[in-house]
């Protein structure tokens, strides 16, 4: 089957120079990106993130192993039709309108020329930026340059975004909305290779993450696999009697004494046990949360 | 042919915003102008001197303008990064560099061009017509300039835009001179492995000289067709090999 992305062994060494040497910004990277997911691919600066999109886009080559789009070589020209990418920080000429940079997009990826306009309309209403349709790139801002890039990404119905920190210069409005557009996207069937450093956003949005690590894969599956540990369940309680706790001992909680009250940590095996045994007892639950390691935490865990 | 077209629309959009296009176009222009200030010899020298001066000012022109526009446009982009969402897109290399090449070309016909009408202005008003060679020489003098802005564009793909003007310059000076200085040097060198270097440099330059026909317009020479259509295949020839050589160090170099 030919998967969106597909990376064998992916390795790129660059040469600093004599005095410098060699610096290996990807080594020996093995992914696979299923057809109508949202990957996440994340690592810390200089992990090698932007290197491995610059090599799937065929701007820089492989010192070895091989990376295919829909199971044709990046170095395929035609495989790019089906391809939208949002680069890291957007640039395009300052000159430039919105309209005009989304529609030579949409002429470069093949839209029919009838269709171009309202295609290049459409996409920019979709991005919110359909207000500023006419108004030069160099009197925007970054995060409306970076909207007019989201926008020339999806122009033309491409399969597969590539999108670079998607919510870069964005304010909290922004961001949600560009969250919502990858899901909707995801929902049409698109496959959404999404590289960002806003570890809340990757965990509500990828079904399946990458880490990168100095070039290395350190870690990959889905958030769940990611995340270390157990779930556990903590229930912080005001006051707990002796019995109380005699009877707990039996549901294998651990129990601390802290200064805003007890807590109790439990196995989600064992909560419903937990719950009926403070009920019972009559105590009051003064709070309960999950005691899960969150992606964030796994990520310093593993890239740090 | 969409991709070329789009990036040389761009390429042209970008050019012509350019001050260096502008000043460019207005200080020619101020210098054709200013030959109207010849009245002091007699009509026949003025119109030679009119006509000699005006094609150096197009010939001038256009190849600083070819040589400042086709030494920025792919480092700038590169540099700028506005070449990645492009490079993105279902194109090839050959078809951007190709796209930069026509779009630094069209730029500059449009400044040669202005240049042409106000030439062609100045002989209509001291002659009362235009000679036939006119258009010949200034279509010469475009297709010279293109050679000039091919090899900046080639040269650009691998060194900044400074060494591109610097090394552009040097072959369009060289270029020049050629048949007369280093053909001289051919003929003077012994046999061995200078002479084998002065017969590469020899035949790797291109000959700018038979573009420029303006001692023919000065003194209405009549030019055989037949040489017209090889100067012009030659030129198109060394354009394609310029671009051709770009593309191909282009094609393979991190963007």
């Amino acid at each position: 089957m030919n998967h969106p992305i597909q990376t064998e062994n992916l390795r790129k060494v660059y040469n600093l120079g004599r005095r410098k040497g060699t610096r290996i910004a990807v080594d020996a990277l093995n992914i696979t990106v299923p057809d109508g997911v949202v990957f996440g691919f994340l690592g810390p600066n200089g992990a090698g993130k932007t290197t491995t999109i610059k090599m799937l886009l065929d701007f820089v080559r492989p010192t070895a192993g091989l990376a295919t789009i829909f199971g044709s070589p990046t170095t395929s020209a035609s495989t790019r039709k089906l391809i939208g990418y949002l680069p890291e920080q957007p640039y395009f000429h300052k000159f430039l309108r919105p309209i005009e940079v989304v529609s030579m997009h949409a002429s470069l990826a093949g839209v029919p020329r009838q269709e171009i306009k309202k295609q290049s309309l459409a996409v920019l209403e979709r991005a919110g930026i359909a207000e500023y349709a006419d108004t030069p790139i160099a009197k925007l801002s970054k995060g409306l340059t970076q909207r007019v890039g989201l926008a020339q990404a999806i122009v033309g119905d491409p399969r597969l975004l590539i999108l670079d920190e998607p919510t870069s210069g964005l304010d909290p409005i922004g961001r949600r909305h560009a969250r919502d557009l990858i899901l909707q996207l995801k929902n049409e069937g698109k496959t959404v290779f999404l590289s960002s450093h806003l570890l809340s956003e990757v965990e509500n949005t990828c079904d399946t993450v990458a880490v990168l690590k100095r070039g290395e894969l350190v870690a990959y599956g889905t958030p769940d696999e990611v995340r270390a540990g157990d779930k556990q369940f903590s229930i912080w309680i005001d006051k707990l009697k002796i019995e109380t706790r005699e009877l707990l001992r039996f549901a294998n909680v651990s129990i601390e004494e802290a200064n805003s009250g007890t807590r109790i940590t439990v196995s989600p095996e064992m909560l419903y046990y937990a719950m009926r045994i403070l009920d019972k007892s009559g105590v009051k639950i003064l709070r309960m949360q999950s005691e899960r390691e969150s992606l964030e935490e796994a990520f310093l865990r593993l890239a740090a | 042919m969409t991709g070329i077209w789009i990036i040389a629309r761009m390429s042209l959009l970008e050019n012509s915003r350019k001050q260096v296009f502008h000043v460019m176009c207005l200080l020619m222009l101020a210098v054709i102008a200013s030959s109207t200030m010849l009245s002091i010899f007699t009509e026949g020298v003025q119109i030679k001197i009119l006509k000699d001066l005006c094609m150096t000012c197009i010939l001038f022109g256009g190849a600083a303008l070819a040589i400042a526009l086709g030494a920025t446009g792919v480092p700038n982009d590169v540099e700028s990064r506005t070449i990645h969402p492009l490079m993105a897109r279902p194109l090839t290399r050959v078809q951007y560099l190709i796209g930069k090449f026509l779009g630094t070309f069209i730029t500059v016909s449009l400044g040669v061009g202005a240049m042409a009408i106000a030439f062609g202005g100045l002989i209509l008003m001291y002659q009362h017509s235009i000679d036939s060679s006119l258009g010949m020489a200034v279509l010469f003098t475009l297709l010279e300039v293109a050679i000039i802005a091919a090899i900046a564009t080639m040269i650009s793909t691998f060194a900044s835009p400074a060494v591109t003007t610097v090394l552009t310059f040097m072959i369009y000076l060289a270029g020049t001179i050629k048949i007369g200085y280093i053909g001289g040097l051919i003929e003077k060198s012994q046999a061995g492995l200078s002479k084998a270097l002065y017969l590469l440099i020899y035949h790797a330059l291109p000959n700018l000289e038979c573009f420029n026909l303006k001692s023919s317009l000065i003194h209405n020479d009549v030019i055989p067709g037949a040489y017209l259509g090889q100067v012009a295949f030659y030129g198109v020839c060394y354009i394609v090999f310029a671009l051709a050589a770009g593309s191909l160090y282009f094609a393979s170099r991190e963007v």
